[in-house]
């Protein structure tokens, strides 16, 4: 931080918020709140007689609130800015403060927030994370119990720098505690919790019991676990060390800490799995290694940034192997704990990383965009024509169209990924994608219902999930009936209701459409924005005396080939069990109905030919 | 339930200040020395593992009272398996001097020598792979004269002792001559002609093998299927309690071939046991061909770790040979 606060080039924003984030890849306007420090950073050289006369103590955040701090003070010693800041929720407005600083006149009590707007080209997500409240489970204590802490005060307790000036005590009575046990997997590893691993609490607790052990070799230290997670360069020689410097391993969960009233000492119940035997260790002191989690604000910075995120909260990068410094949306890489658990090499090395990512944006003059961008037919689109619409702006996870009222909608193509849910959306089939247009969608339709159209399934799959997994089906030799057609589009959003109902008109059997799993959607929402839609067509399909069975909404990842190959065998055989005379029953009788609905496809130019193609043209 | 009472480091440091104890704490409880014990074969209550684990504990009455402690014979097939390259057996080792010193005694059993027999030779000493025995000088039946003693806290009763008392002076409770003759003539297996007197269609083929030199329950499931009328198998706690009489014995009593199966040379049970069974071979054979006997009626093999499942092989080269004998005499 100090490296970075002496770099010319860089400008450190501290105490602020990003508000908002406009424009896209290498044009993006940031609107970032300043808030107010009331003192003057460029005059404040940090000297802290302001805080030596302010007579308000307040808990101490960055010492787990064991120490108290002033109502003027720096986050940290080692803070950059080195700058103070007035707490004005506790300030009492004494003024001591003003009179200490004299003559540099740095404080300033009229100062107020302040709103910029910085014009940058890239962004890189680094907030890092929270961790668990360990209060939460019952059974071990924390809160109730004054000697069972976390190991984040540990931390502080046994800093040289802390509260205690590095000496451990514990907070019942101010002792040093003779012996010390730790619990790894507290709210990670769990499902009731966070079923994901926090990934470094193996590490930083075999680090807390060898400088214990170093500092005071006689104390027994013993720590609890499930499994010793040591994967990275040098972790498991430190892990060894930790083992010949008398630490004591048990595997197995603790199931409760009890106290004794009296002394205030923990007695930690766990089954010993070495020994298959069921073991209590009296400890004068617990630490529990809490689990990472995603920082408390996650969902509104997620949502400034158009970012997903993972099942596990965390945002999400755009491939997990191949681009993992990235987020969905171009030109914001994430770096650190922000995306997943990870301890100091792996976020230096991810910081590294998103900052290589950013200059290559940045040091060139033009962008790549994707091929298959949507595009505003302008003259169709009915927000033009003074109607309220919108919709296709609801539907893209990117906020990349913009929709003011009496004009058609706009979209940025540096912004569009090409997933084609607004498309799908769109009432008037006012919006195009490259190469998935309706009409090319359509002709395929038409191929493979040629012939004996009620023997089909017709099977619509998204490019990144369920298509790969029918390649995955494949490539593995599943076997599955071969009745199915599929269809590949980018995103499930793109999987509009007209093509359903367009093959149920050609008389398909059965129609699947398919896509990612809602976790695993490339583009962000589109599985949502699909899910809606799809939630809908039973009933629709129902009205109009279509057997609801006959339409299958599935999600499938590209891994799971063995799904994809049931889903298809099972809709064959529920196809088989129809009659097909029903079936071609049940498409005329719903054939009129649906016709109207597609009318609108006569005045969509690349639809229209197709339509004049064929001898029989919708009425 | 373990309570905190018992977890007593200064036990886990007295074993790691013992030499051969270095290392005990290291351990990670994997569980690989568990797998490749061969005691475990006959006493399924017996893990290195959880003695290991038990000591790193700290839980000192309950390791230095046990029977197991005593059990391991210091064979090493754990030790080049053991991903932490602890001396396992060193370390059981310093447990058992810890318990020693403390008083407490290993349950046996023992070699026993019956002092009114025993001539005080020493083979028996020089013998021991464990230098258990030791030549003393006592007062027996009021005359002053050297017998053999045996240490029990070294002694693990392979029973090498036994079968190189010249005197019959050696015994040992669990194997001795009488019931191992007993399992070789069993069924009359004994009293029928051999092949070489032209009484049966096959060579009879008597088998002592070693109990350590089979390592699978496999391989033992398909020693136990070869049992036939022509074929006996008989199990020794080594290749080295193997009693030429015993074999001479057989020879003279319808067995037409005997074969000795040891442990590889380096991978004995008790550490030269195999040294010892193939020189009592070696020594037979030279003792047949002055009876006039056909040194191919004994063998001595060594069953490495790497070769396994050799054995109906080489019973069945064995037969083969024997059969050439006769197509040689006429």
């Amino acid at each position: 931080m100090v490296d970075a606060s002496r770099q010319p080039r860089i400008e450190i924003l501290s105490n602020s918020e990003v508000e908002r984030v406009d424009g896209y890849v290498g044009n993006f306007r940031a609107t970032v709140k300043k808030k107010p420090r009331y003192v003057i950073a460029d005059r404040c050289n940090g000297c802290g007689e302001c805080a030596d006369v302010c007579p308000i103590e307040i808990p101490n955040n960055f010492e787990m609130d064991i120490a108290p701090r002033k109502a003027i003070d720096v986050p940290h010693d080692q803070a950059v800015p080195l700058v103070y800041a007035i707490d004005m929720d506790n300030c009492i407005e004494c003024y001591k403060c003003v009179e200490a600083c004299g003559d540099l006149d740095a404080i300033d009590f009229s100062q107020e927030e302040e709103t910029v707007e910085l014009d940058v080209g890239t962004i890189i997500v680094a907030t890092g994370f929270d961790v668990f409240d360990a209060a939460v489970i019952p059974q071990y204590g924390y809160g109730e119990y004054p000697n069972v802490i976390t190991a984040m005060e540990l931390e502080r307790l046994a800093n040289s720098a802390g509260p205690t000036v590095g000496r451990l005590i514990r907070p019942s009575d101010g002792k040093m505690p003779e012996s010390v046990a730790m619990i790894l997997c507290v709210g990670s590893r769990d499902k009731r919790y966070n079923e994901y691993c926090s990934g470094f609490c193996c590490m930083y607790t075999i680090k807390n019991a060898l400088l214990l052990k170093q500092m005071y070799p006689e104390m027994d230290i013993t720590i609890f676990y499930m499994d010793i997670r040591t994967p990275s360069k040098g972790y498991e020689e430190f892990y060894n060390r930790a083992r010949e410097a008398g630490v004591r391993f048990i595997q197995g969960r603790p199931s409760q800490i009890t106290e004794d009233p009296e002394t205030h000492n923990l007695f930690v119940e766990a089954e010993d799995q070495a020994l298959g035997e069921v073991i209590e260790v009296e400890a004068e002191m617990v630490t529990l290694a809490t689990a990472a989690i995603p920082r408390h604000d996650v969902e509104d910075l997620a949502s400034t940034l158009t970012l997903s995120r993972s099942p596990s909260g965390f945002f999400m990068e755009y491939h997990p192997k191949l681009r993992p410094v990235d987020s969905p949306t171009d030109g914001v890489f994430l770096a650190g704990a922000a995306q997943g658990p990870k301890d100091i090499p792996a976020s230096v090395a991810q910081g590294s990383g998103a900052a290589a990512r950013a200059e290559r944006i940045l040091s060139s003059d033009t962008w790549e965009i994707e091929p298959i961008v949507a595009s505003v037919v302008e003259e169709r689109c009915i927000n033009a024509q003074g109607r309220d619409c919108g919709l296709c702006a609801q539907a893209c996870p990117y906020g990349a169209i913009t929709v003011e009222p009496g004009q058609a909608a706009q979209i940025t193509p540096a912004k569009c990924h090409g997933c084609g849910g607004c498309v799908a959306e769109c009432p008037q089939d006012a919006i195009v994608q490259a190469h998935f247009t309706d009409a090319q969608i359509v002709a395929q339709l038409r191929e493979f219902l040629r012939e004996d159209p009620e023997e089909k399934i017709i099977a619509f799959m998204c490019h990144w999930c369920s298509y790969g997994g029918a390649d995955n089906a494949g490539t593995s030799h599943f076997e599955y009936p071969p009745d199915s057609r599929g269809i590949r589009v980018m995103c499930s959003a793109r999987m509009d209701q007209d093509f359903i109902l367009e093959a149920f008109r050609r008389g398909a059997g059965m129609v699947l459409v398919s896509g990612c799993h809602p976790q695993d959607c490339h583009y962000i929402t589109g599985q949502q924005v699909a899910a809606k839609r799809f939630s809908r067509i039973p009933r629709y399909l129902e009205r109009m005396g279509i057997d609801p069975e006959r339409f299958r909404v599935e999600w499938i990842s590209a891994a799971e080939g063995e799904k994809y190959a049931r889903v298809i065998t099972e809709m064959s055989e529920k196809l088989r069990s129809f009659d097909k005379e029903t079936i071609r029953t049940e498409n005329d009788e719903a054939r009129p109905s649906i016709e109207r609905r597609l009318k609108r496809w006569k005045s969509v130019p690349q639809m229209a030919e197709l339509m004049e193609e064929e001898e029989e043209v919708l009425t | 339930m373990i309570q905190s009472e018992e977890l007593d480091n200064a036990f886990v440091q007295e074993i790691m200040n013992e030499p051969g104890g270095e290392d005990l704490i290291t351990c990670w409880s994997c569980g690989t020395c568990a797998a490749t014990c061969l005691i475990r074969r006959y006493d399924p209550s017996f893990n290195p593992r959880l003695i290991l684990h038990k000591a790193g504990l700290g839980l000192r009455e309950q390791v230095l009272s046990s029977d197991e402690i005593w059990q391991c014979s210091a064979c090493d097939i754990c030790y080049p398996r053991c991903p932490k390259d602890i001396h396992i057996s060193d370390v059981m080792k310093a447990i058992r001097n810890i318990a020693i010193r403390e008083g407490y005694e290993p349950p046996g059993p023992f070699a026993e020598v019956d002092e009114e027999v025993c001539s005080g030779c020493a083979v028996c000493t020089r013998a021991c792979p464990y230098e258990a025995i030791d030549r003393v000088v006592k007062n027996v039946k009021g005359t002053e004269r050297a017998v053999a003693q045996v240490d029990k806290n070294l002694c693990l009763h392979c029973g090498v002792c036994v079968a190189a008392c010249p005197s019959g002076a050696m015994s040992l409770e669990t194997v001795n001559d009488k019931e191992i003759i007993s399992r070789v003539g069993a069924d009359g297996w004994l009293d029928q002609g051999g092949y070489l007197a032209g009484e049966a269609t096959e060579p009879r083929i008597l088998v002592f093998v070693c109990q350590w030199s089979i390592h699978s329950d496999t391989e033992w499931d398909r020693m136990d299927a070869l049992q036939s009328e022509n074929v006996r198998i008989v199990n020794l706690p080594c290749s080295g309690r193997v009693d030429p009489q015993a074999i001479l014995m057989a020879l003279t009593q319808g067995a037409d071939g005997v074969l000795v199966a040891g442990c590889k040379e380096g991978e004995c049970h008790y550490t030269r046991g195999t040294y010892l069974g193939r020189s009592k071979i070696a020594l037979l054979e030279t003792i047949l061909g002055q009876m006039g006997m056909p040194q191919e009626r004994v063998r001595f093999v060594e069953l490495g770790s790497l070769n396994r499942y050799v054995l109906p092989r080489l019973i069945d080269s064995m037969s083969q040979d024997i059969k050439h004998l006769v197509t040689a005499t006429v």
